[in-house]
């Protein structure tokens, strides 16, 4: 429509260009942001875990809840695909859960955690949140292109998946504060190099942390634990 | 990556736009895909070709793809490089992220990493 006086042969064959310069994931950021603010009103921190499916994610937030969660208020978004099993399976700890289901996407997004922080709100005690772990769906790609409101995003590999990890999936390494080896129990029995993974993943990103840990000797926990209370800001 | 879902973003984006400057349809699209961001290029235009064609306003669109050569620095001298001077340095060897980019061409340590190139941007929509 012409602009002029709205008529409708107006200049509507003249070519209009359009400077843009927005990323395509902005949505995502504004929400993300939001979602950062929101979470600090709580009083808390936020972790986004990501990893591929069975590294062990869910396993240790068990496990951490088995050393902290008489000493830090901690809750927990699930994401999946499907089912209610991970978010259960941290209920059962005593830990308040909200599982958000994807429904088929392979990562979790900024708006699906705003509506999981909301739920959340209706499970967590009066002022009870220090902390706020978010478990990402298990992929080592996607996830890595979204922010979700987190203040540490952690990327986890465990030993039967190989050190080769981080020289393939670079995306999730450069973006992370802090990379876990899982399962280092299991380091016998693969062919796996903690320090081929941990070369790789500062070559991707010199600033990055490295812990290596197992959720079922407690190997390492101590060093996960610390960097927890790190973000919390106290000490026991 | 989930290119199908960044494009249906990027659709939404530039619908925005046509709408606001009553336009009823796109010529041109043009993206900035940076080399570290993990979007595969042909899968994206594969989906925007895929998309447009049901659609009125990006029936006739096309799309380029602008993506910046790969800039690394280096952690022990400091200096940053493009990666042409990387690939130079490894004998016309193909580039390949990340792993291919050999020592640092200044100092020679190994300790070259990625610098930015994660962006993912709607540079400029061209409406008629």
């Amino acid at each position: 429509m012409c602009e002029e006086c709205g008529c409708q042969t107006g200049n509507n064959s003249d070519k209009k260009i359009v400077e843009v310069n927005r990323s395509l994931l902005e949505a995502n950021q504004e929400i993300a942001h939001g979602n950062r603010q929101h979470i600090e009103r709580l009083g808390a921190k936020a972790i986004n875990i990501i990893s591929s499916p069975g590294a062990g994610k869910t396993t240790l937030l068990e496990a951490t809840a088995g050393v902290l969660s008489e000493e830090i208020n901690f809750a927990v978004i699930e994401g999946d695909i499907e089912t209610e099993k991970d978010a259960d399976r941290i209920r059962a700890r005593g830990i308040p859960a909200v599982q958000l289901t994807t429904g088929g996407a392979c990562h979790l997004d900024a708006s699906l955690v705003h509506k999981g922080i909301h739920q959340l709100e209706h499970v967590i005690s009066e002022g009870g949140l220090d902390l706020l772990f978010i478990e990402n769906v298990g992929n080592l790609v996607c996830p890595a292109a979204f922010d979700l409101g987190e203040h540490k995003r952690v990327v986890m590999v465990s030993v039967p998946e190989g050190s080769d990890k981080p020289a393939k999936y670079p995306r999730a390494f450069i973006g992370s504060d802090l990379f876990i080896i899982s399962k280092t129990d299991l380091l016998p029995y693969f062919d796996f190099s903690v320090e081929e993974a941990s070369k790789e993943a500062r070559r991707l990103n010199p600033d990055i942390e490295i812990i290596t840990l197992s959720a079922v000797t407690a190997q390492g926990m101590d060093h996960w634990i610390e960097y927890l209370w790190g973000m919390v800001g106290l000490r026991p | 990556m989930h290119e199908l879902s960044l494009v249906q973003g990027l659709m939404e984006q530039v619908r925005q736009i046509a709408r606001e400057n009553n336009r009823e349809r796109v010529t041109l699209v043009r993206v900035r895909i940076g080399p570290f961001s993990g979007v595969v290029t042909e899968s994206f235009s594969f989906a925007f070709h895929a998309l447009k064609t049901d659609d009125n306003l990006f029936s006739q669109s096309g799309l380029e793809i602008e993506t910046p050569e790969p800039e690394f620095s280096c952690s022990g001298c400091g200096r940053r490089f493009d990666g042409s001077k990387i690939r130079d340095r490894a004998r016309g060897h193909d580039f390949h992220f990340p792993f291919d980019w050999g020592r640092c061409p200044a100092c020679g340590q190994e300790a070259l990493h990625p610098e930015g190139g994660d962006e993912i941007l709607l540079l400029q929509v061209e409406l008629e």
